[in-house]
């Protein structure tokens, strides 16, 4: 209630100005007056709500501010460093995938294919899978009738500082005496055609018997196999 | 009281003069930093703060029918110094513990960790420390690379250098060429520059003192634009294999270059053109013959000797000329009235040939007999409409020759009657597989190609060759060649030749001989073959072409081993289903 009284002292500071209460001798002084304001003065008069909220607003607004800009200039850092470790890691993917493509060229697949003894052959055997025909006799590959020749011919700078890839022990050998992983490798080869023969034999076989060929088959998955042997046989034999 | 006044007017004067002078001053230098020095102003502050960025348009790549990459773009990085701050520093140098670094102790750690070679850059740095830029390393990959960032010396900065790097190597390398430091040099690169090409672009951004980009910053001036990706219809596996086959080939008959060449006949598309010697685009300076440089099986003419008689063969059958039985009785030679003489290879005693006969003997005589049926602007015709001396309209590729020809043929009397075995006109290896592609093809030319377009960033195709085929002899004619082609194989030049089993084979043979510039012909041959299978529908064409074999070789029969190796290969490779019957043949003698 004070705040919204005036004291006046017309001529004295309030503050010295003597207590109404302690009579003064002297009676020439006037008396302290209380100004009381109307109701539409005290109506009209600012209200304290008024200053808080828009004060506490601004400050609201300062401190989103102050807010937001942090958060963006973190931001700036986490792109900073996120672009960092990007541009890593496209450099790493490049020299990776370069590394892959000197890998992958046909100079160094074939040096290697050599280097574990293995040779063109030159008599393949196709499988006609819809038809089920097979063209040609397979036989063993053999390393004096390989389809092209071994030595390399096409230069590939790139693979200067690139190794085989081996299995141990076995470059040396293939590399060193040739004859040696020759013979293993016609070996090996032996065992899977002579496996894989058993479907192909039955054709000959079946020529051989020409009236009771279908006897020798005795499965319904055979049967299929022996039906197609008109032309099975055909192949073989004419080529 | 009147003074006081006065006192108080005056002072308010003084004061308002000197705000008002204040002002004025103040106005004056707003102007001067707002309107007048502007512009300046406001670019310093942009150099001081903004940092320049070049965005790197990369080169698009040529991949083969398969995808697989022949030229790629690949990111070098240069180490670049400024010799005016080249000094000893206090740092780690790769290490934990801060010492005491000297310039060559530096230089030496860099040398090691990127393999160049400190004397050279000390002797850089030395011969002109006042310039402010010169090169340390140059082309370091990304392994090395990160090796020399992290010495961290203060005086070294990295570069960023575009550069190429062919996987398929020397391979491809006939077709691909080579970059320079000064851009495309040759083959592919060169002739499809513009479309290969990338276009750098830039941005710029700010910075805060502790080098992190401002956020919102970034200003794109021009955006990078990266290169098309040339197509080609080449299979990199085929061509390494023709080269390989035709390299090893060469060197045991002591040919000078060999070309090979596989077509697919139903398209047109060319599968390999291996050239031999060739280069190495990776390491362009170990080939020290310029003329490795290109392919010539795509630039170089030579008289293409007797394979251009199937082609003779053709036309005659297509003009009802003759058949594949026409009877014709050939001695070994034959004199003209003007002096000229011809004879055929080898001294045969007269012989009752038919037109099959004479193409699987390869007889000259015989051809030219026959031959005669037709005029020579008919046989002009015949060939230009095989392809020959004309320009292959579907292959860009510098160097190839111009191939300016008249309408009519202008041969003396001699040259008419020689041009029916192939001597005394042009062809290039690649002109001549086009003409047994047409063969192959029901006697349908479809313009030889081995790019099938450079395809943008954007999806879009450009610089596909134009490959609408035309029809040349008609598919009677175009078949009964190839048939009588499958005698050459059986009983003729190439008997010698081992069968590849399972196909029947159509080819012929061509021997001939190299003018020596002197008006004359000398001892030298180039030898080829040139055939096709299975040849009863014929699916791939394979020439191969030796140039100047040695002693011993002179025959046709010397180029036979590379062609089968070859020819089994293509049809090994893309499964051709073998031939189901015995070869059909003419009678070749009556």
């Amino acid at each position: 209630m004070s705040t919204n009284l005036a004291l006046v002292d017309p001529v004295v500071a309030p503050s010295r100005a003597p207590r109404p209460d302690r009579a003064r001798p002297d009676s020439d002084r006037p008396e302290l007056v209380e100004v009381a304001p109307t109701r539409a003065q005290r109506r009209a008069r600012p209200r304290i709500a008024y200053a808080v909220v828009a004060v506490a607003a601004l400050g609201l607004l300062l401190l989103a501010q102050l807010g937001i800009s942090m958060v963006l200039s973190q931001g700036a850092y986490t792109l900073s460093s996120l672009d960092g470790q990007q541009t890593q890691l496209a450099r790493t993917q490049q020299s990776l995938s370069e590394q892959l493509r000197v890998l992958d060229s046909p100079q160094n697949l074939a040096r290697n294919a050599q280097s574990l003894g293995m040779i063109a052959n030159s008599t393949p055997v196709y499988l006609d899978p819809k038809s089920g025909v097979v063209y040609g006799t397979p036989k063993p590959a053999d390393p004096a009738e390989a389809t092209g020749n071994t030595a390399d011919q096409v230069p590939n700078s790139l693979l200067g500082g690139v190794p085989l890839a081996a299995t141990k022990g076995d470059t040396a050998a293939s590399k060193e005496n040739g004859a040696t992983a020759d013979t293993a490798t016609t070996g090996a080869a032996k065992t899977p055609a002579a496996g894989s023969g058993a479907a192909a034999p039955a054709a000959p076989a079946a020529d051989a018997g020409n009236t009771g060929g279908a006897s020798a088959s005795t499965g319904a998955s055979a049967k299929s196999s022996v039906e197609s042997d008109a032309n099975q046989l055909q192949a073989p034999t004419t080529r | 009281m009147t003074k006081t006044i006065r006192n108080r007017r005056l002072r308010y004067s003084v004061v308002m003069i000197a705000v008002i002078a204040l002002v004025a001053v103040f106005v004056v230098r707003l102007v001067d930093l707002q309107v007048v020095q502007a512009a300046e102003l406001t670019k310093a502050a942009e150099q001081k703060r903004s940092i320049p960025v070049t965005l790197y348009g990369a080169r698009g790549s040529i991949v083969d029918r398969n995808g697989v990459a022949l030229a790629d773009s690949v990111t070098r990085y240069n180490i670049v110094t400024d010799p005016r701050l080249v000094a000893g520093y206090t740092g780690t140098l790769g290490g934990t513990r801060l010492k005491k670094i000297s310039v060559d102790q530096a230089l030496a750690a860099v040398a090691a960790a990127s393999g160049g070679d400190a004397a050279a850059m000390r002797k850089t740095i030395d011969d002109d420390p006042e310039s402010n830029y010169a090169y340390m390393v140059k082309g370091l990959d990304v392994e090395h690379y990160e090796a020399v960032l992290a010495l961290k010396v203060p005086w070294l900065y990295p570069e960023r250098q575009a550069a190429r790097t062919y996987p398929t190597a020397a391979a491809t390398g006939n077709l691909t060429g080579f970059m320079g430091t000064d851009g495309a040099q040759a083959g592919l690169e060169l002739a499809y520059d513009k479309c290969l090409a990338g276009k750098n672009g830039s941005e710029t951004y700010e910075r805060g003192e502790d080098g992190v980009q401002l956020p919102g910053s970034t200003v794109t001036k021009t955006r990078a634009k990266d290169g098309g990706t040339l197509k080609t219809t080449i299979d990199s596996d085929l061509q390494y294999m023709a080269l390989q086959d035709i390299a090893s080939a060469a060197q045991e008959i002591g040919a000078v270059s060999a070309t090979a060449t596989v077509t697919r006949a139903k398209t047109g598309e060319v599968l390999a053109v291996a050239d031999y010697p060739t280069v190495d685009p990776n390491d362009v300076d170990a080939t020290t013959d310029k003329g490795a440089y290109g392919s010539r099986a795509l630039t170089d003419t030579y008289e293409p000797g007797s394979t251009i008689k199937a082609a003779i063969a053709a036309a005659l059958i297509d003009q009802g000329k003759a058949s594949p039985t026409t009877q014709a009785t050939v001695p070994y030679s034959r004199s003209f009235p003007w002096g000229g003489r011809i004879s055929d290879a080898e001294y045969h005693p007269t012989e009752n040939l038919t037109l099959t006969g004479i193409l699987r003997d390869s007889s000259n005589v015989g051809i030219t007999e026959l031959g005669e049926a037709l005029t020579a602007q008919q046989r002009y015709d015949y060939m230009r409409k095989f392809g020959l001396f004309e320009p292959q309209s579907a292959i860009t590729y510098g160097g190839q020759p111009g191939m300016d020809y008249p309408a009519s043929p202008q041969w003396d009397s001699q040259t008419n009657i020689n041009s029916m075995f192939g001597q005394g006109i042009s062809t290039t290896a690649l002109q001549v597989a086009s003409i047994y592609q047409t063969l192959a093809n029901d006697g349908v030319r479809i313009p030889l190609h081995f790019v099938e377009g450079c395809e943008l960033p954007d999806g879009k195709t450009i610089d596909a060759p134009e490959v609408a085929g035309q029809r040349v002899v008609s598919s009677a004619a175009a078949t009964d060649v190839v048939k009588m082609l499958q005698s050459v194989v059986k009983g003729g030049t190439l008997v010698g030749m081992k069968p590849i089993s399972g196909y029947n084979v159509a080819a012929k043979t061509g021997t001939a001989e190299v003018a020596d510039g002197a008006k004359g012909y000398g001892a030298d041959r180039i030898i080829s073959v040139a055939g096709m299978a299975p040849a009863e529908d014929p699916q791939y064409v394979v020439t191969v072409t030796f140039t100047k074999p040695g002693p011993g070789h002179k025959f046709s029969s010397s180029a036979a081993p590379a062609f089968r190796t070859l020819m089994s290969q293509v049809l090994e490779k893309y499964r051709v289903a073998p031939s189901t019957s015995e070869a059909q043949l003419y009678p070749s003698t009556w």
